[in-house]
């Protein structure tokens, strides 16, 4: 596990591509599933 | 330009309705997906109330379906008996979803119900489309050879009561397909969409069928869930409106063939991360629409009779006083269209190879 997290800022810098969609489909998700919790 | 739809008891742009719907095809002939998670979400953009936007679009599928499988009927690429397997499956799911519906519809959450239900689908298909299009940038650029394992056995092909599928040179039990039928009549019943996107997956990773049979069996299944769906919408909520449907049928048969001719000549793989973006967006419109616009309560348009030309009036009465025939009229309808385009498609399709022959021995 600490050898995952210490190589974390390697890997995200090294797949920028891949980082920004995980963070976006993330919030995208987020968004989604805050706005039907609040909608119902 | 805008004309009255008098079921739907809405204005809308003829134009707009054919472009998009044309637009739609295209897409959904490029990259072999349905074009009814689209086309809905757009029909409520444009102010259709969304119990009306699902009941036509289904109507629509039927056409497009009726179209592309006839197609495959010519050309013998068709799985009869696993497709009716599908089918009995299919009848009790869209039975189960129009039942679902009413209930929805009768304590006034049916259109929250659809835009949610759309919303999550577009968010989890665009998701899985955006991942596996990434994935497959990163395999070609880095020139790797996947090794695909060939028989993944799940739970599901433990079932009892297997039987035999000549066709696919399958021995499956019939709870496989009926369960599958069983999930995508309920989806097609409540959202008015064929279901292709449940359907193709699961006839390759879980039943294994044959690829050359997929396509034309899943188009096979999508004529019964449709039929069934347009004729318990009709009976039920009177809602299919003709005029609607006519606009939209032609739109997308013309657009389904340009998207087919241009997917014969372009890599749509590089084009599949841009589709997986336009769900995504189609989905974060329909969530702001949903949480964050206020609601607004639209005028209802009480139109007379009077006011209706002698067409708009037919079909207004037609639909009110006899909603059986009326929904198998609108099953014919849809039908015959979707046979009609078959047939010239095929037509034009002789009529180039014989002058294209002749021009290249005259060149000769």
């Amino acid at each position: 596990m600490p050898e995952i997290i210490k190589k974390l800022p390697l890997e995200i810098k090294k797949n920028k591509l891949k980082t920004g969609v995980a963070v976006l489909l993330s919030a995208y998700w987020g968004v989604i599933i805050a706005g039907t919790l609040i909608s119902f | 330009m805008e004309v009255f739809l008098p079921i739907a008891q809405v204005f809308i742009n003829p134009i707009e309705i054919l472009l998009l719907s044309a637009i739609v095809g295209v897409l959904s002939g490029l990259f072999g997906v349905g074009g009814g998670f689209l086309m809905t979400p757009f029909l409520i953009f444009m102010g259709v109330p969304p119990a009306y936007a699902v009941a036509n679009e289904a109507n629509n599928i039927l056409a497009t379906s009726v179209s592309g499988s006839t197609t495959h009927w010519l050309k013998n690429t068709l799985d009869y008996k696993m497709g009716f397997m599908i089918v009995i499956g299919g009848s009790i799911g869209t039975a189960l979803g129009i039942y679902t519906f009413t209930y929805f519809k009768g304590i006034g959450k049916i259109d929250t119900v659809i835009s949610l239900a759309y919303m999550y689908i577009l968010a989890i298909i665009g998701t899985l489309m955006l991942v596996e299009s990434l994935g497959e940038i990163d395999k070609a650029k880095k020139n790797v050879i996947e090794r695909k394992k060939l028989h993944v056995h799940y739970w599901i092909h433990g079932l009892p009561f297997r039987m035999r599928f000549p066709k696919s040179k399958l021995y499956e039990s019939v709870f496989t397909p009926i369960m599958i039928g069983l999930v995508v009549g309920f989806i097609a019943a409540i959202m008015g969409i064929g279901g292709a996107f449940i359907l193709v997956p699961a006839m390759i990773y879980i039943i294994k069928m044959p690829t050359k049979l997929v396509p034309g069996t899943s188009l096979f299944v999508t004529i019964f869930v449709s039929v069934i769906v347009t004729f318990l919408h009709s009976i039920n909520f009177g809602s299919i409106d003709l005029m609607l449907v006519v606009m939209l049928v032609v739109g997308s048969i013309v657009g389904v063939q340009v998207g087919q001719k241009l997917g014969e000549q372009i890599d749509s793989s590089g084009l599949k991360a841009l589709l997986a973006l336009l769900l995504l967006i189609v989905g974060i419109i329909i969530a702001y629409d949903t949480f964050f616009v206020e609601e607004i309560q639209k005028e209802t348009i009480k139109s007379l009779n009077q006011d209706l030309n002698f067409f708009s009036k037919f079909i207004k009465e037609f639909s009110k006083d006899m909603p059986f025939f009326y929904g198998l009229f609108s099953i014919l309808f849809a039908v015959s269209l979707g046979i009609a385009a078959a047939f010239i498609r095929r037509f034009i399709s002789n009529f180039r190879k014989k002058y294209f022959n002749k021009t290249l021995k005259q060149t000769k």
